[in-house]
């Protein structure tokens, strides 16, 4: 008996001593080190182990949100487009030559210059290799490009396009086209694989070193930056996947700056801590369920019904915490497409829903406590996916449904197999927080509704559409045909907020609210660290030590 | 009756213990008795209100009573564990008995078959066949069932192995008695006792494996009211809002520590050598 006490008290001690290692770490951590040199932890997601914008799309993202790379444009929060490789511009009558003129002085971090030359380079290298399978970038999605061309004595590029663009400079502020340093090799001939941890960009800071077990990687500066000052000597990006344990890094000290904590009780405890600064910003994403039209919803009594069901409003404030922000548009109600305008005629109410159901003879027959319809028990089943909250969604919505006598099978899968399922129609809704104005306007978010007579259907023949929920609505596509076509700011504005409306009377598809976006810093050490609306630019040279 | 009435009474730790099961079955079956709430019902206003102001345990996440939730967890986790329990038992004694018995390449076939399954770790295998056949409390046993099997049908075996060739088996044998009848009579109830005690110390632990499997997504789904997936559900409110960990887990280590306990008093019970 003496020797069991002896073996669990040992057994606590050495539990205790794990449970307090972890907390000691980060005394070292800081904005500056024993040589003085400024310092910076950034605690963070990691989607990519590598930054070549041709590798795949999270790679692209990942070289300009780390502060290496950078794009010719760059977007401000609220949507307009601000000079930044590039500072001037010159578009011909028919919107398809684009003339950029290349600022002055830039340089890649290695010290070569960044000019017309090589930013054409750059840009044809990346359609270039993305032919290939090899590379799965898909930079013709949003610019379909003719031809790149540079003119080394005006310091210009020459864009010519095969399609009409609105406004080119909007898609080409998108990661694919950030500017590296190719030096010339056009085909990657001489960089097989490509430049998988080896990208030479013009951000303010030079990736030093990436560890692909970990994740994590270092940063130092860039001697040569164009544009100012650099704030950190070194930066070390920490991947960390959990968000409670990002919560926990910066509370103990051994992370200074982290983003997007979506757990809410962390997140809320930070907010409330003196120590701590939280930028939240309603960005340019948008959380909400695809309707699958050829399944059960495809009723639109029932459908409808579904919609009055929930209550969007408490479910963004209460069960997310207010990550979200609610409204019925699928558009954020923070940029510039009029949300006032829109109407919502299904807006939350219980009885309402009820009553539909009862009048419309969708009722419980068999006393099971789940309507029927055609004879069967209502299940919906709902797809989901652990990231941004999305599942707290779908579980709010089960218990609101089952309130009206609606059933629904919320089934949490990996985003893959949720994709794929979204493609086989397997489901009845399919959550997913998606970014909705990508290259400055909603055109190709907008495509997912196009059903063109069942053209934009993505099935197995087609596997080009994007339509992945079977809506269409004539009215609807003739709007969008007219917006595609238009080049007028003002009237594309305006068939927007027509084809949203069409969205909402139809209840084509269940917003769940637009998502607030958060940066998290430690105030006695850093400051600057604001939350951009578009979640492509995270190191900014505006994050800086603390005073 | 006045035999029965000693055993309990000369195993206090054992009546004890078997009426502390007792009570937990019967929060099962009277669950709805005991339950405060509608452990479906959520109001989402309610979300993660604090233990009392009339939810004895606080509210979860979704505005439910955690008190009933924690309450119908009982009869999500007790049903599942004793069907897995039981129905390997069974499988695993019947396939060992057969095994042992008749020998030869009957044996060879179906201890190779176990062998394989307890070359790999049990909660991975586990883990790989609940991610193939999708979440769901039956998919879960299941899976938990094929990994567990072998461990009875090892231990049946080699029981049998040793009384096979005893004198009454022999004289069984001789006087023409059959097949079934000599399993029956003679193999099963010398395997029996030493089965029925490794099957009553494993409830806790299948337990346990099942809770594992719910908390990692593969077993019961939502709005389940499992212990495992409610453990789950609160982890991310670790910090601010603990007590949606703490009751479910308080109810997991009551219960597997019981069951436990149960299982270690038979074997006191059962097992005379133990006996002063």
């Amino acid at each position: 008996m003496r020797k069991k006490i002896v073996s669990i008290a040992t057994g606590l001690a050495i539990a205790l001593g794990m449970l307090s290692g972890c907390g000691s770490a980060g005394d070292n951590a800081g904005s500056a080190n024993a040589s003085g040199e400024s310092h910076l932890n950034f605690g963070c997601y990691v989607y990519s182990t590598s930054f070549d914008p041709a590798a795949y799309q999270n790679a692209s993202w990942q070289g300009m949100r780390w502060g290496i790379t950078e794009t010719l444009f760059r977007f401000n929060d609220d949507s307009t487009i601000s000079p930044w490789l590039s500072d001037s511009y010159e578009v011909s009558e028919d919107h398809k030559t684009w003339t950029f003129h290349i600022r002055d002085g830039v340089k890649f971090s290695n010290g070569k210059p960044c000019d017309a030359q090589a930013v054409a380079d750059s840009l044809n290298r990346l359609f270039e290799v993305c032919n290939s399978t090899e590379y799965s970038s898909t930079p013709r999605q949003y610019v379909d490009m003719a031809s790149i061309e540079a003119d080394q004595e005006a310091n210009t590029v020459t864009v010519m396009t095969n399609t009409a663009y609105a406004d080119l400079r909007g898609p080409l502020c998108f990661p694919f086209y950030t500017i590296i340093d190719v030096e010339g090799d056009l085909t990657d001939a001489e960089h097989p694989g490509g430049y998988t941890t080896s990208v030479i960009g013009t951000g303010p800071y030079v990736l030093d070193s990436f560890d692909e077990l970990s994740k994590s990687g270092e940063l130092v500066k860039n001697e040569n930056y164009w544009n100012g000052e650099v704030p950190y000597d070194s930066v070390t990006m920490m991947f960390i996947e959990d968000d409670t344990t990002k919560a926990m890094a910066i509370e103990s000290g051994d992370i200074e700056l982290t983003e997007n904590i979506t757990t809410i009780s962390d997140l809320q405890k930070l907010e409330s801590d003196d120590a701590f600064y939280v930028s939240k910003k309603s960005g340019v994403r948008v959380g909400f369920a695809l309707v699958n039209f050829a399944g059960i919803l495809g009723n639109d009594v029932l459908r409808q019904a579904v919609f009055m069901a929930i209550d969007g409003q408490t479910l963004c404030d209460v069960t997310v915490g207010g990550m979200y922000n609610y409204g019925p548009g699928i558009l954020p109600d923070t940029l510039a497409y009029d949300s006032e305008k829109l109407v919502n005629p299904y807006g939350y109410d219980q009885e309402a829903a009820i009553r539909l159901l009862d009048e419309n003879g969708i009722i419980d027959k068999d006393g099971d406590g789940i309507r029927e319809l055609n004879g069967e028990n209502i299940v919906l089943e709902f797809d989901t996916y652990k990231n941004r909250c999305l599942s707290d969604f779908a579980e709010g919505i089960q218990s609101q449904l089952a309130a009206v006598g609606i059933g629904c099978n919320v089934n949490v899968l990996d985003s893959d197999t949720l994709w794929m399922e979204m493609q086989e129609g397997d489901y009845d809704l399919s959550n997913s927080n998606w970014i909705t104005v990508g290259t400055g306007d909603p055109e190709a978010f907008l495509l997912n509704w196009y059903g063109d007579s069942g053209e934009n259907f993505f099935t197995e023949d087609n596997t080009d559409a994007t339509n992945y929920c079977r809506y269409d609505n004539e009215e609807y596509n003739k709007l969008y045909e007219q917006f595609k076509a238009s080049l007028d700011e003002e009237e594309r504005k305006d068939l927007v907020v027509q084809m949203e409306q069409v969205l909402i009377d139809d209840c084509a598809v269940l917003v769940h609210g637009y998502y607030n976006s958060t940066m998290i810093s430690n105030k006695a050490k850093v400051s600057g660290a604001e939350i951009p609306a578009f979640d492509y630019y995270w190191l900014t040279t505006d994050i800086k030590p603390a005073e | 009756m006045k035999k029965k009435q000693n055993i309990f009474l000369k195993n206090k730790k054992f009546t004890v213990y078997l009426i502390l099961a007792f009570g937990i079955i019967l929060t099962a079956v009277f669950a709805p008795q005991i339950a405060t709430h509608d452990p479906g019902e959520a109001i989402l206003t309610e979300a993660l209100k604090a233990p009392g102001n009339g939810h004895l345990f606080g509210t979860d996440k979704l505005g439910r009573d955690l008190f009933s939730r924690v309450i119908y967890g009982t009869r999500a986790s007790l049903p599942a564990t004793f069907a897995l329990v039981g129905s390997i038992f069974l499988i695993g004694s019947a396939i060992g008995i057969v095994a042992g018995y008749f020998g030869g390449w009957l044996d060879a076939v179906i201890m190779r078959i176990a062998d394989m399954m307890v070359a790999f770790p049990g909660m991975v295998l586990a883990l790989a066949v609940a991610g193939i056949l999708g979440p769901s409390i039956t998919n879960a046993v299941i899976a938990v069932g094929l990994v567990s099997w072998p461990k009875y049908a090892r231990m049946a075996r080699s029981l049998v192995l040793k009384i096979k060739y005893e004198d009454y088996v022999e004289a069984a044998k001789v006087t023409g008695s059959k097949t079934r009848h000599i399993l029956i009579r003679y193999m099963m109830p010398s395997v029996l006792p030493t089965l029925v005690i490794t099957a009553s110390t494993d409830i806790g632990g299948t337990m346990l494996e099942l809770a594992g499997l719910s908390f990692l997504g593969f077993g019961a789904r939502p709005p389940v009211p499992e212990w495992g997936l409610m453990l789950s559900e609160g982890r991310s409110y670790m910090q601010n809002a603990p007590w949606i960990m703490i009751f479910p887990g308080l109810a997991i280590l009551i219960v597997v520590m019981v069951f436990n306990l149960l299982g270690d008093s038979l074997r006191d019970v059962l097992d005379p050598k133990e006996e002063e």
